[in-house]
């Protein structure tokens, strides 16, 4: 076998998709001759890089969430499709659907009540915050302090404008969780009430489209739930979560502070 | 019992396809390198699919039928608005400007050293420098799709695959050797 020959089979040889004589006579070839031998390495690492390193990138849960809520409708526009294989769909797409999208319809908007799963959500997190004897993982200094922080224990930078001041001075800060995604918290207070911000990706979440009204620079949602009052809204990727028991123009106040409105 | 049979397999196909929403993303994403066309690629290729169940043959490989999907969803939809760093796909690079510097490099056990090293951004960002139709190759070729079922993918015949593939993988070679020079200059 000549290097001509054996160069295209390399990596059939290395798969081991080569019947037992062409295999043979490679592995001589590669033993005998050091150019294909180090072909045949260089292929390998080739190999080893694009199966272990090369970035995988996962759909978006938000995706799949359309994908699932669009084929229905898909299929009831395509009539002879529908009836030969939509029905029978049905099933796999309700086992599919408490797949991918239980965490997401868990907390879809409540339309009746108007106390949506994100409100509850940030409440019982405000509540954790009061409850632990160790809410902080780091006591403020001032914003400037906090922030920093938070590199390299978040995927993303929280971009909040707002460093804390005499009426709403900033506590300090922690990683914590939001709607099983991470988020940074701020703990903010006022008189002997605290505040938490919670600051998340907004992406695949179901954010209200109406009843929204102005805070600051952001158009928000302003709830109501146990006693606590959430203010919602989002600026590009990231997601805001304010919540409190200090009454709602307090808090709006604060809120405005935090999207850069006043 | 015809029409019981009918119903398990559609909602086998249905699961299936699902399942698939990670492995389509990802190769849709190389494609277009753009996440929002991404996700749009995705799910043109799922009402795709639902409107031409009917052709798919049970039994035969799902994924490269979605792939298949995919792709033609990609060329009618992405490929005459963008820019292509090898226009004309890689069969028209010419073989020959690899010649005397891959057996240098070959034969320089630093260089595979380095390549050893090499981090997934640097594959990430020699995969895009490749073709639409190379780095297509590369990436069914990695979800393990055999020759001929690339070929039926990407619309070729499997000698032309083989080829393909050969000569993405040695461009991948030089510009990650491109890389590790760089790196250590």
């Amino acid at each position: 076998m000549t290097c001509q020959d054996a160069r295209p089979l390399l990596l059939a040889f290395q798969r081991g998709q080569l019947a037992a004589e062409p295999r043979g006579a490679i592995e001589a070839h590669i033993q005998d001759c050091a150019a294909c031998a180090h072909e045949a390495a260089a292929e390998q690492l080739l190999t080893e890089a694009l199966e272990h390193r090369l970035p995988q990138h996962a759909a978006p849960i938000a995706l799949k969430r359309r994908l699932l809520a669009e084929w229905p409708a898909e299929t009831r526009r395509a009539s002879s499709w529908w009836h030969r294989w939509g029905r029978s769909f049905v099933p796999a797409l309700a086992v599919a659907a408490g797949l991918l999208v239980a965490v997401p319809v868990y907390y879809q908007w409540d339309a009746g009540s108007r106390t949506p799963g994100m409100v509850t959500e940030a409440v019982n997190d405000h509540l954790r915050i009061l409850s632990s004897q160790h809410p902080l993982d780091i006591e403020s200094g001032g914003m400037h302090q906090v922030k920093p922080w938070f590199q390299g224990r978040l995927d993303f930078a929280p971009v909040v404008p707002f460093l804390g001041d005499a009426e709403f001075p900033l506590r300090g800060g922690a990683v914590g969780y939001y709607l099983e995604r991470k988020a940074a918290v701020f703990v903010f207070t006022r008189r002997l009430h605290e505040i938490s911000l919670f600051v998340f990706r907004a992406a695949g979440l179901p954010w209200p489209t109406t009843g929204r009204q102005a805070v600051g620079g952001a158009r928000a949602t302003i709830t109501t739930s146990r006693g606590f009052n959430v203010i919602l809204w989002r600026e590009g990727e990231l997601g805001y979560a304010l919540v409190s028991d200090v009454d709602v123009p307090e808090l709006s106040q604060l809120a405005a502070k935090l999207a850069g409105g006043a | 019992m015809a029409s019981s049979d009918e119903s398990t397999s559609g909602e086998t196909l249905g699961r299936e396809a699902l399942a698939y929403a990670d492995t389509l993303y990802n190769l849709a994403r190389y494609l277009t390198g753009s996440p929002t066309d991404a996700e749009d690629l995705v799910q043109d290729t799922y009402a795709r699919a639902l409107k031409s169940a009917r052709q798919f043959t049970p039994g035969t490989n799902l994924k490269a039928w979605l792939f298949r999907i995919l792709r033609n969803s990609f060329i009618s939809r992405y490929r005459h608005e963008r820019h292509n760093p090898i226009v004309g796909g890689l069969d028209t690079v010419d073989p020959t400007a690899q010649g005397p510097d891959r057996q240098e490099w070959l034969r320089d056990d630093l260089e595979l050293d380095r390549l050893r090293h090499v981090v997934g951004e640097e594959i990430e960002r020699a995969l895009m420098t490749l073709s639409e139709d190379a780095r297509t190759v590369v990436l069914l070729d990695l979800e393990g799709l055999s020759e001929v079922e690339v070929a039926q993918v990407v619309g070729c015949a499997v000698g032309t695959v083989k080829s393909r593939l050969a000569r993405a993988r040695a461009a991948l070679r030089l510009t990650l050797k491109d890389y590790t020079r760089k790196a250590t200059r």
